[in-house]
């Protein structure tokens, strides 16, 4: 690959934890601050930048793979808020055929494309189906395609262990050019313990956070009407909250390589949380106590 | 662990399965890869003789396998290659050949199989990936998936013939001499009163799938073939017998009557009338190449390579023919620790040979060669070639053989014992007498 054109970010996460969601917003919040963004939703369920877009439909890049005819990028792309360029890679239909290799094709059919010569974005977001259950997931962030990632995860253990996984995968190719870590954007916080959770995680795993987000009903009710929170809520808090996550992830360059926890250290670790927070649940001691 | 592996000779369980349903006649493969699979089978056969047929060659049928069929899935593009290919291609049963991509990426083959046997179709599937194992599992595996489903898609009676005998482990193109070996068996059982399945060749065909549950017995030589005997010993009770090696000489052509009138009933007096004949033809030959042996110390000491089953006979010849000693012998089909089967020929291998090793890297092997320090070499094409090279004595009977035409040699019973005898004692002779030329035109010359 040739100089890229660009800062190219990765964002990994659990399916369902909200990282379309947070992705989506943190273009917004680029395109609203007068960057050229473009918006790349990694994940079958083709739903990355539904809430860039109004819910309009938008052929995925696998879907005109499909058909076999020659691929232009005017039929796969469309501008939506703030002029972010919203592209899904699509995939096959659950239960058949190879996603991952799906992803694959897609990204290069986009480097083939010349899309990012043709756009000459500032930033380019690639929003990954977070488990990284195969090679195919893993494209993203070797290859020097992105030069660095995040991931979003909730103090959910599931979320947490998905994230150790993206560690795992980050650890094995950032030492043949793939992309470090940014940092880790604490989604849905809500009081109590659950920052402690993730601050815990990511101390122990030598990484740091990216922004907290907490859990805001103008989330979802800007989603129920197909946008983000920065077109649909932009004087709200929660739109501050992504503006500043957008601005941290547009300024950082303190990227890092992990050291994700053994399987047994992490089962350890989510023991130990497990136990306490069960105390605090059970009004045996108090959070400050417990944390 | 990573490394070249130089010449791997015998190709992956794909191979080994459009190998083996190729020489069944009425039977038509559906390759489900992409089409260098069934390509590079075609080549490399090629060089050996092999290959050509109805639907071998470039005629093999096959999904030919691209990227979006590997996204998407590679079903409806099989059912498509199905039905074309039943359209277009007259046979009798279609065998779906799923190779490392249709395992990958999970193709419901299975599903499309039953989707045409409900349109009264003759089709049955198998799971042959390269990365589950070589040529060997393929012949095994694809014999062992047709035999599990023929009688469900295929018209067939079951009655037992009390003179049938199922015949495993004689693995067409990876034995050499396949077709010969079949015959020669075929002779044998004939002799005695009984038929033999064969399956392969000529005298071969998709009635001897259909048949093979109406036999008394099954034979498998060597490893490989237990897992299709097994089936028929499980779906029909029909025992199975298990020999290291196809016989060898008289007294393998003794044991193997002998232990299949145990399970079989066969015509003592044409078994004691053959088997005298035989003696006599084994007697009569040996004596004849005395002068040979006490002129030319042929088949002082000698390395083999090759199939365990080729190894094990040829080395049981040497030692009993000439008293050879067998330095080293390479292994070049059992790769990897083998679970799967009840044999386990270890012993017999342990009790003729110095030294065992086991690998399909010809650099390798040369290496072994090169090390065991011998003046006779058994083995290919590539051993042969290395052997004289070095000035060593070479035989070639092991997979590849590329410099000469075997139609329907043997080297199995009295005749193919004799006849491998024959060329042991060529070989040597061969090589003595360009010796000893290249010494008067050296002195001429000075």
């Amino acid at each position: 690959m040739g100089k890229k054109i660009g800062k190219h970010i990765a964002i990994y996460g659990k399916g369902g934890i909200g990282k379309s969601t947070t992705t989506s917003n943190i273009s917004a919040a680029l395109a609203e601050a007068g960057y050229k963004v473009v918006q790349i939703g990694c994940d079958p369920k083709s739903d990355s930048t539904n809430t860039l877009r109004g819910n309009n439909y938008l052929p995925t890049v696998l879907d005109s793979l499909r058909e076999g005819n020659k691929i232009h990028l005017d039929d796969i792309s469309v501008k939506g808020f703030g002029g972010v360029l919203c592209i899904e890679s699509g995939g096959p239909v659950p239960g058949v055929g190879c996603a991952g290799r799906g992803i694959n094709a897609a990204v290069n059919v986009l480097q083939e494309l010349r899309l990012f010569e043709e756009f000459k974005p500032d930033y380019v977001l690639y929003d990954v189906l977070g488990d990284v259950v195969c090679g195919g997931f893993a494209v993203p962030i070797r290859d020097g395609i992105t030069d660095r990632a995040y991931v979003v995860s909730s103090s959910d253990f599931m979320a947490l262990y998905a994230a150790n996984n993206l560690f795992k995968a980050i650890n094995k190719y950032a030492p043949t050019g793939g992309a470090k870590l940014g940092g880790v954007i604490a989604n849905s916080m809500k009081p109590g313990y659950h920052r402690e959770i993730v601050d815990d995680f990511v101390t122990k795993t030598g990484t740091s956070i990216a922004g907290y987000v907490n859990r805001s009903l103008d989330v979802q009710q800007s989603e129920l009407y197909g946008k983000t929170v920065i077109e649909a809520k932009p004087d709200s808090a929660q739109a501050d909250i992504y503006r500043n996550l957008a601005k941290y992830i547009a300024e950082n360059e303190n990227l890092v390589v992990p050291n994700p926890l053994g399987a047994a250290e992490l089962r350890d670790w989510a023991r130990s949380w497990g136990d306490r927070i069960y105390d605090i649940e059970n009004g045996v001691v108090g959070v400050a106590e417990a944390i | 662990m990573s490394g070249v592996i130089k010449n791997p000779r015998n190709g992956c369980a794909l191979h080994g399965a459009l190998q083996t349903v190729q020489e069944i006649r009425g039977v038509v493969p559906i390759i489900h890869a992409n089409a260098g699979c069934g390509v590079i089978n075609y080549l490399s056969a090629l060089s050996t003789g092999e290959g050509r047929g109805l639907t071998g060659g470039y005629n093999a049928p096959g999904t030919t396998v691209q990227e979006r069929h590997v996204i998407f899935g590679g079903a409806s593009r099989l059912r498509e290659q199905i039905k074309n290919t039943i359209k277009i291609v007259n046979g009798d049963l279609y065998v779906i050949l799923n190779s490392c991509e249709s395992a990958m990426v999970g193709d419901d083959v299975e599903a499309m199989t039953r989707e045409i046997v409900e349109q009264g179709e003759p089709v049955v599937n198998t799971l042959v990936a390269g990365f589950n194992g070589g040529a060997h599992y393929g012949y095994e595996h694809v014999l062992a998936d047709i035999l599990r489903s023929v009688y469900e898609v295929k018209k067939n009676e079951r009655k037992t013939d009390e003179t049938l005998v199922n015949i495993f482990g004689i693995i067409p193109w990876k034995d050499p001499f396949w077709k010969g070996n079949l015959d020669e068996i075929s002779k044998i059982l004939k002799a005695v009163g009984l038929r033999s399945n064969v399956f392969f060749g000529d005298n071969g065909g998709v009635e001897d799938l259909i048949k093979a549950q109406n036999a008394k017995l099954s034979i498998v030589f060597g490893r490989w073939g237990e897992l299709p005997a097994s089936v028929l010993e499980t779906k029909f009770g029909i025992p199975k017998l298990l020999f290291p090696t196809l016989p060898a000489d008289y007294k393998d052509e003794k044991e193997l009557i002998e232990k299949i009138s145990e399970l079989v009933s066969v015509n003592k007096e044409k078994a004691e009338q053959f088997l005298a004949k035989e003696k006599k033809y084994e007697e009569n030959y040996r004596a004849r190449i005395l002068t040979d042996l006490l002129d030319y110390d042929i088949g002082k000491d000698a390395a083999i390579v090759g199939d365990e089953e080729t190894v094990i006979r040829v080395a049981k010849l040497l030692k009993s023919t000439f008293g050879t000693e067998i330095r080293s012998v390479v292994l070049t089909d059992v790769l990897k620790h083998d679970e799967d089967h009840l044999a386990d020929y270890t012993d017999d291998i342990e009790g003729i040979v110095s030294k065992v090793y086991i690998s399909s890297d010809q650099k390798e092997i040369e290496e072994i060669l090169k090390a065991s320090k011998t003046e006779f070499i058994i083995g290919s094409s590539f051993e042969k070639a290395f052997a004289e090279k070095r000035g060593n004595a070479a035989l070639d009977i092991s997979f590849p053989i590329y410099d000469r035409t075997i139609l329907n040699k043997t080297t199995i019973g009295t005749v193919g014992e004799i006849g491998l005898i024959e060329d042991i004692v060529y070989a040597v002779k061969k090589y003595e007498w360009n010796r000893k030329n290249n010494l008067v035109a050296y002195i001429r010359n000075y």
